[in-house]
Formats: structure tokens, sequence, C-alpha cells
């Protein structure tokens, strides 16, 4: 009887902590630095920090469908890269409004191409994006000539540096629409549904009637759809698209975050709600760091340690509900 | 699901009608703006300077650090530093950051110069003065310091001019990268100098990968495009260091000359690899741009895109003692490699 309440304690607290553990790091590293460095605890700063979230935010949604499929793509940074510097040439010639949507649309095709070869041509994910890394920098390089492409467009301005009656940035509220969208898709939507039986075992999703091989390329297409949302706001917030310098290391940022969000990397279990206050995680701790003038490499150690700590707490969840060892 | 979907909807278009409205709004108070505001003080302990530098791993930049806290220091002003960690997001982020912590000015050591338009604009209008310490800009800026780097140029094509004497014997340039507005001065400056001077350039090739391995990589092509070549020019410190390594390796006697004065060059001219370098003065150049933003802050003095030129030095093996002790007595850092 003991042996049954302690285990059912322990599984409470595995609930809780599974839905509260990263908001609570969240808090407290975010006291932490409010109490220690007053310009942190400014709405300003606040705002600013949660804008530039977005762009790491934001992508971190198709990657968690895309990890929830138990596949992955290190490929988004090129692909960051290559349909900024695309999108924003065209602009002189379609306008700004159009020019954003083409960027959107190029990148949910090169999604879609990752996705072919990935299902069609049964390359593995990591050797697939491994290559297109490659090949999506180098295009971009070709096309511009390692030339930077200026942007002085107000609309495509607008969506990473404007500002919502003045106040919200306007991608906070982008991100905001974002993960609403997302969590219809995968929590309300039958589609969301075939995402996680892919993910959890796709030999039983096949025999259920589910088309493994079209969910698989439906994420890796909606990974470029957030990347092109993503590419908009941060070459918006640079005002140009240089191909060499953007998205450097963005893969490593996004797969952060999502994996810090406690989706397995297995595939399967994923949490949007986790992607992002993870997300917000780096972000806010590079900031606050920054502002405490922590010593650069210092900063690096200490992100470090915080990830592996908020991972390994992730682990206890599991642990606590009798889903793994600790 | 119905009901869903009527919620989803008009809140979309809720969404759609604010954006829009915003947006038309965002437009119509720019236009109103016009030009900064700049505030003005009388007592320096209520100024602030904010400095985002594009790296603390290089002594170039650690140097440039060290003339802009120093000035704070001797001006009275106080100081706060952010890294950029050569990420240009996390630049932008940076500036923001600073502007949220209202300091009176700022001085940004850009790690790309093309991505700093909008936060500069952040910053300006929020009346916060900018000057760009070295690298370069895009868009205005109240000031921007940078080496004179078109003379940088002529004095290397002067110095192998001095060394080669035979106007017969082929030049070549190891470039850098086309965005790299001021630094591409100093190849125009060696270009013009050498064709001044009466010497052929066999090879101009652009370094792709900006590090020693480039350098290296570089030399090896002028080696190939032009065999007999006399005397090169790399427009950076740690690729001339890697390119005068490709020659030792290939065996040849080449004139070689680098850009910047790292500790690499210092120690390249030393060993005797390296022939000479153009030296920048990074310390010169943070200390002045805290003095620009005191004459903007306290004096009232109008700076608008205004570009300082910075004088810089030939370094060769007759003055390289001499040049560091200088250097170490101004900045406290040794000129050479720590041990």
């Amino acid at each position: 009887m003991d042996d049954y309440r302690s285990r059912k304690t322990k599984q409470k607290f595995g609930v809780f902590w599974g839905n509260f553990g990263l908001p609570l790091i969240f808090i407290i590293m975010f006291a932490i630095f409010a109490i220690s460095t007053p310009s942190f605890r400014s709405t300003y700063n606040f705002l600013n920090n949660l804008s530039f979230a977005s762009y790491v935010g934001i992508a971190a949604i198709g990657m968690t469908f895309v990890i929830m499929t138990g596949n992955f793509d290190i490929s988004i940074g090129s692909m960051l890269s290559l349909v900024a510097v695309l999108g924003s040439s065209f602009i002189p010639k379609i306008t700004g409004v159009a020019g954003v949507v083409s960027t959107v649309l190029i990148a949910c095709l090169l999604g879609f191409l990752n996705g072919i070869i990935v299902t069609k041509l049964r390359i593995p994910a990591f050797i697939t994006t491994l290559g297109m890394l490659f090949v999506f920098r180098a295009l971009a390089y070709i096309y511009t000539n390692n030339v930077p492409v200026y942007i002085s467009d107000r609309f495509w301005l607008y969506i990473g540096n404007g500002k919502l009656f003045g106040v919200i940035p306007f991608p906070i509220l982008l991100m905001g629409i974002c993960y609403g969208v997302a969590y219809l898709l995968l929590r309300r939507s039958p589609v969301g549904r075939y995402i996680i039986a892919v993910g959890t075992n796709s030999r039983a999703a096949a025999l259920s009637g589910i088309n493994v091989d079209n969910i698989k390329i439906l994420v890796f297409t909606l990974l470029g759809l957030f990347v092109g949302i993503s590419s908009v706001i941060n070459s918006a917030n640079l005002g140009s698209a240089n191909p060499g310098l953007m998205g450097q290391d963005f893969e490593f940022q996004v797969i952060t975050a999502v994996v810090l969000g406690g989706t397995a990397l297995s595939g399967g279990n994923g949490s949007l709600g986790g992607s992002f206050i993870a997300a917000l995680i780096v972000t806010f701790l590079n900031n606050g760091m920054g502002l405490m003038q922590v010593n650069s490499y210092w900063q690096m150690v200490a992100t470090g340690l915080v990830m592996i700590f908020a991972v390994s707490l992730n682990k206890l969840k599991f642990f606590l509900l009798g889903q793994g060892e600790f | 699901m119905k009901r869903q979907l009527k919620i989803f909807v008009i809140t979309a278009l809720c969404l759609a009608l604010a954006i829009t409205l915003s947006f038309i709004g965002c437009k119509k108070e720019e236009a109103a703006e016009g030009g900064m505001q700049v505030k003005t003080y009388t007592n320096a302990a209520d100024i602030t300077i904010g400095f985002s530098v594009w790296t603390m791993e290089f002594t170039f930049f650690q140097n440039l650090e060290k003339g802009v806290k120093d000035a704070c220091a001797d001006l009275g002003f106080k100081y706060v530093m952010i890294d950029q960690n050569s990420d240009a997001t996390k630049m932008v982020q940076d500036m923001n950051a600073l502007v949220g912590q209202k300091v009176s000015g700022m001085v940004v050591t850009p790690v790309d110069p093309g991505a700093i338009g909008p936060a500069v604009e952040n910053a300006r209008n929020n009346g916060i003065p900018v000057v760009c310490a070295d690298i370069g800009k895009s868009g205005p800026v109240n000031a921007l310091l940078i080496s004179n780097n078109f003379k940088g140029g002529e004095l290397a094509a002067e110095f192998l001019d001095s060394k080669i004497a035979d106007k017969t014997k082929q030049l070549a340039v190891g470039n850098c990268l086309p965005q790299w507005t001021y630094a591409r001065q100093r190849g125009e400056g060696f270009l013009s100098k050498a064709m001044e001077l009466g010497y052929p350039v066999g090879a101009n090739i652009i370094v792709q990968n900006p590090s020693a391995e480039g350098g290296y990589d570089t030399m090896q092509q002028i080696l190939s495009a032009v065999p007999d070549v006399s005397g090169v020019f790399f427009v950076s410190g740690r690729e001339a260091v890697g390119a005068a390594q490709a020659i030792q390796a290939a065996g040849k006697d080449i004139w070689t000359v680098g850009y910047n004065g790292d500790p690499e060059e210092f120690q390249a001219i030393k060993d005797g690899i390296l022939d000479a370098t153009i030296l920048q003065e990074p310390y010169f150049i943070g200390y002045r741009s805290v003095e620009i933003l005191k004459e903007i802050l306290m004096d009232g003095k109008f700076y608008e895109n205004v570009e300082v030129p910075v004088d810089v030095k030939l370094v060769t093996p007759e003055n390289l003692d001499q040049i560091a002790a200088d250097i170490l007595e101004k900045t406290g850092n040794s000129a050479f490699p720590a041990q």
C-alpha cells in the first residue's frame, strides 16, 4: 500500500514537473537576473528579448514537428541564409509584400525537397540535411557573389522591427500566431495525431493506414515554412541579408531549444510549449549574462551547464513517471 | 469545430486590421520625426557609454576596448560593454539592450557593418548618438573612425618598391571579401600605387576564408597563377602570416606585407617569416570614439555621418621593437603573442 502511495506521489510530482519544471527554471533564472541587474527587469528589455527569441522560437516549432517524427534537419541555418538573400533580392521587382511571400514559399519548397529526399530516396535525414547545409550555403554565396543584399523596404523591415500600436514588437505577435496555429494543428487536428503516431511507431502507423512518407514530407515542408518566417524576421532585424553570416549555428540553437523543451530525439514525444520556454531561456540567459558583464567565455560555459541541467531535470520527469531510469 | 473556426477567423481578421493600422501609423510617425535629438549633459558622472564589440577574442579588439574603457575613466563616464561574440543577430540584440539601459552614447565595432542599420536607427530615434569604431557602417551614424586604409595600401606598395626596385617584377594581392567596403580600400590603395610606380600586378585574389588557413590557400593559388611573383600584399594580418608560411613551405623568396599589426604578425616579422605590416591603432580609435561622444554630449558639437580617418604606420624589422614598446606602454598589452 505504502509502495503504491509513494509511486502515486512520485507520478504526481512527475506530472507537475513535466508541466511546470521548465517554466519554473525560466522564472528562477529571470528572478536572479532581475534582482542582480536593474536594467534587465525593464519592460523594454523584456520585450526586446521576447522579440529576439522569436527568431529561434518560430523555427523551433517546425523542428519540434520534425523531431517528433524521429528525424531532424541540420540544413536550416543555410536555408535561412539562402531564402533571405533570394527573397530580399526580389524586392525591387516585386515589392516587399510579394518578397516576403516568396521567401516563405521558397523555404517551403526547400523543406519539401529535403522531405522528398529523405522519404523517396531513403537517405537518412542527417546525411540529407548535412549535404543540403553545404548546397544551400553555397547557392547563397553563388547567387550574391558573397555581397550582402541591403533591405530598405518598409514592409519587410516592419516585420522584424515594427511595433504594434508602438508598444508590442511585431515578431512577438507573429510568434504568438505561429504557436497558436501550430497548437491547433498538433493537438486539434488529425494531422497532429498522425505526426505523433509516426514518431511513436512508424510501422504501426503505416499498418493503421497513415501515409508515413507524406507525413514526413509535410513536417519538413512545415519546418521550411517556419524557417522562412524566421528568415524574414532576422533579415529585417539586421537590415540586410548576408549570405555568409546569416544563420551561423542557427540549427544548433533551434535543436537545443527543442531538446531542452522536452522533445525526445527518438520521436513521438514532444512539446510546443516546452520549445517556446526553452527558446526564451536561451535568449534571456544570453542577454542577462551580457548585461551582468559576464566574460563571453564564461557565458558559453554557463549556457552549456544550464542546458545539461535542464535536460537532466527533464529525465527526472520520466523517472518519476516510471518511464525511464535516472 | 465550427465554433473554433469562427473564433479563429474573427481573431485573424482583428489581428490583420490591428497590424495594418499599426503599419500605417508607424510610417506616418517616422516621416514626422526627421533628424535626431541629442540630450546634452553638464555633469560627466551622468553619462554612460555603451560599447558593443565584435569579439574579445583578438588583441586588436582587446586594445580597442581598452581605449574606450580608458577614455571613459579619464573623462569620468560610466561604462558598459557587451561582446557580440562574432554574431550579427546578437550584435543587434545587444545594441537594442543598450538602448533599453538608457545609455547616453554608444560605440560600436560591428561584426557585420551591413547589419547595424535598424539598430543604429533605433538608438538614434531614442536620442542616443552612435559612433562606429572601425570596420564600417551602413546608413547614417554620427561618426565613423576608420584607419586610412587607402594610405595603408600605398605604404605597402612603396615598401615593396623599396625592396624589389625592379619594375619588371610581378606583384600580387590577397584581397578581402567585397562586403568589407572599407578594408577593400587597402587593396585599392596598393593597386593604385603599384600602377603609379609601374609594377604589373599578376593576381588579385580574394581570401574566401578569412583566417591563416585562408591566407595559406590563397597564397598557393597566387603561386600557381604567378609563379615568378616577387612581392605580395595581404590586406589582413592573420591571412598574411598564413601566406608567409605558404611561401616558406614552397621554398620561395617573396617579399610579403600584411595589414593590422596583429601579435602573430609581430612575431612573424621577428622570426623573419613576414617582411612588414601596416599597423592600425585600435587603442587610439577606441579612445577617440569616446572623445567624439563627449564633444556631442557635453559640448553640443554637431556630428552627422562624419568619417574620421586614423593614421597608419609601416612596421618593419628595423622599427619593430620600438613600436612594440610604444604599444606596451600605451595599452598594457604586449604586441607579441602571449607565451
